[in-house]
């Protein structure tokens, strides 16, 4: 970052400056006015009927939903779903699998790439590919893959010598494994690919300068491998928190959320109320709750981020 | 730097195995979307890792002719999900680029948007599940329901945050000695822009605009929630080939999976460079 960077011509104030904002406002517009439709508009809409008992059923338009008024009962009732608590458990267990398995996989997998060899450019852009797939097509591929005739037992027969016909899918967890390995699948190639730019980085940088001035390998590792790659890492892994706290496309293909709510996560839970139940003023205090917990997550995430960087630039 | 041949065969053994289980998946759906009837429906013992007679069947069957075999014809073909698919993803992609690039070099020249990069971020961190029923009711009220361009739009706000972060680090990159030239010499803004700026960032906005493509290309909750008949996308179409009589009907549904994940692999090559700049929102380059 070069910091605080003078706008072009800043030597001809007054008309120039008032025409440049006015420029950037213009620029900049229709882009908030996008994002105005889709967040504060709906938010205010969705904080209404989140204090109703409205859903799309009751054939009256959302505006008239404050008939069905009923104060902060959804939210109460969000408190003591049993469902919900539970897949919000489910959500965060494969969270803490998959985000530290796929870190740890793509790890090891990038430090074999930090030198040159025969064939580097080939395997990078294999390995790179199950993250381009259509997340709803990966989870159809899993979804043969673990047929109980399918490939996988097929494999494990293979191995084994016995006839293997577990059906992964229909065992609550065993379905849970299967979830687990698609997104493993899935997302390590983006945390190889996000760690190896970080240890490429490094490495071009500022090593051959370290080594040239005389520092042992266990110093360039402390002073200039573990602090770069800090960073990288933190966002590799918000990244990836991030995205698994959504998972959906995959999961549902897969198995639905079943056997019986055996997979369900959150998202799953809410495509549920949102499609069977239609209890919309349900589904609005729920997502609510969630907007809110992460945005205050978020808030916090940054002003410690601040603070950091604050202080190694010091 | 020089490694001891026991390492080059480790390294050279992990990564077999690492690329092994990549493909395992993808080869078993482009296997299965070329086996004829007989060999996707055999299961355990009579299962066939490579299609021992290749055939078209499963991609003829997907695009309307009738199947003698399996006794059904589809009640609608692939081609309308696929041309959903296609106009969704491309025009939510060009809404995305327009309003993410002007913004983008707004913010990076004038510091214009105020908290706009934050409202970003905050779009792609909430779980798009927790967004969609003030959606849903808006698109009903302003029929964009069931079609493309309704689709489109949501996808062009979805991926916005994406093609403005991507945007913005192509304009902080760009020297601004160039444009600052042009102006000199009394060129007016706007002119600059369209004859200097833009030309410049050909290539940057080209890359932008596949990897903003390859996100909406890869929605399927969205399309799932937004439409029910007319304008299906293609994942979501997928589900539809199964029915009572004949079960999952694997072949047919492999061979739209094959034509649906091909798209985005190619791009994703094409753009490899600039795959971690796009992913970590611009705070790492490759």
């Amino acid at each position: 970052m070069s910091g605080v960077t003078e706008a072009p011509g800043a030597a001809e104030a007054g008309d120039d400056a008032r025409a440049s904002r006015k420029l950037g406002l213009y620029l900049t517009l229709p882009a908030q006015l996008l994002v105005l439709f889709i967040a504060v508009f709906p938010l205010l809409m969705q904080l209404y009927i989140s204090l109703t008992g409205w859903s799309p059923l009751t054939g009256m338009g959302w505006w008239n939903a404050w008939s069905l008024w009923n104060s902060f009962q959804n939210y109460v009732e969000l408190a003591v779903d049993n469902r919900w608590w539970s897949a919000l458990l489910r959500t965060l267990l494969v969270m803490v699998v998959c985000v530290p398995a796929e870190f740890l996989l793509g790890l090891g997998l990038a430090t074999l790439f930090m030198d040159n060899f025969y064939g580097k450019r080939a395997f990078y852009s294999i390995l790179l590919m199950p993250m381009m797939v259509v997340p709803a097509v990966a989870g159809y591929m899993f979804f043969m893959l673990f047929q109980s005739g399918g490939p996988v037992n097929d494999l494990l027969s293979t191995l084994s010598g016995q006839n293997i016909a577990i059906a992964w899918l229909s065992n609550p967890s065993l379905a849970m494994v299967a979830v687990m390995v698609a997104d493993i699948w899935q997302w390590t190639p983006l945390m190889f690919l996000i760690l190896l730019a970080g240890l490429v980085g490094v490495q071009e940088d500022q090593l051959k300068a370290a080594t040239l001035l005389g520092a042992n390998w266990r110093q360039r590792f402390v002073t200039i491998m573990l602090p770069r790659m800090k960073t990288i890492i933190i966002i590799a892994l918000a990244i990836r928190t991030i995205e698994n706290f959504k998972i959906f496309d995959t999961l549902y293909i897969m198995t639905g959320g079943g056997p019986g709510v055996a997979t369900e996560t959150i998202s799953v839970y809410i495509y549920k109320l949102i499609t069977n139940d239609l209890n919309w003023g349900y589904v609005a205090a729920i997502a609510l709750v969630i907007l809110l917990t992460l945005s205050v997550a978020l808030g916090i995430a940054i002003s410690r981020m601040g603070k950091a960087s604050t202080e190694v630039t010091k | 730097m020089r490694r001891s041949p026991a390492f080059e065969l480790f390294r050279y053994a992990v990564i077999v195995l690492a690329i092994a289980i990549t493909l395992v998946p993808i080869a078993w759906m482009a296997s299965m979307a070329f086996k004829p009837i007989a060999e996707w429906q055999a299961t355990g013992n009579n299962l066939t890792w490579w299609p021992k007679n290749p055939t078209l069947d499963n991609f003829r069957f997907i695009f309307g002719e009738s199947s003698t075999e399996l006794i059904v014809a589809l009640e609608r073909t692939a081609a309308k999900p696929i041309l959903a698919s296609l106009l969704a993803s491309v025009f939510g992609t060009l809404i995305a680029m327009a309003a993410g690039s002007a913004a983008a070099y707004g913010l990076s020249r004038f510091k214009a948007g105020g908290n706009l990069p934050l409202a970003l971020i905050q779009l792609r961190l909430f779980p798009p599940m927790a967004v969609m029923i003030p959606v849903m009711i808006m698109w009903a009220f302003l029929k964009l329901n069931d079609t493309w361009w309704g689709l489109a739009l949501v996808y062009g706000i979805v991926t916005l945050p994406f093609a403005f972060w991507l945007m913005k680090t192509f304009f902080d990159e760009m020297p601004r000695e160039i444009e600052e030239a042009a102006l000199v010499e009394g060129c007016s803004r706007f002119r600059v822009f369209l004859k200097v700026t833009l030309p410049m960032m050909a290539a940057p906005l080209a890359s932008s605009a596949l990897f903003v493509f390859i996100l909406n290309w890869s929605d399927y909750l969205i399309a799932l929630l937004l439409t029910t008949r007319e304008w299906v996308t293609i994942p979501v179409y997928m589900a539809s080939l199964s029915s009572s009589m004949t079960g999952q009907l694997y072949g047919a549904k492999a061979a739209l999976g094959l034509i649906a994940a091909v798209p985005p692999i190619i791009a994703g090559i094409a753009i490899q460079k600039h795959l971690v700049r796009g992913l970590t929102f611009g705070a790492l380059k490759q």
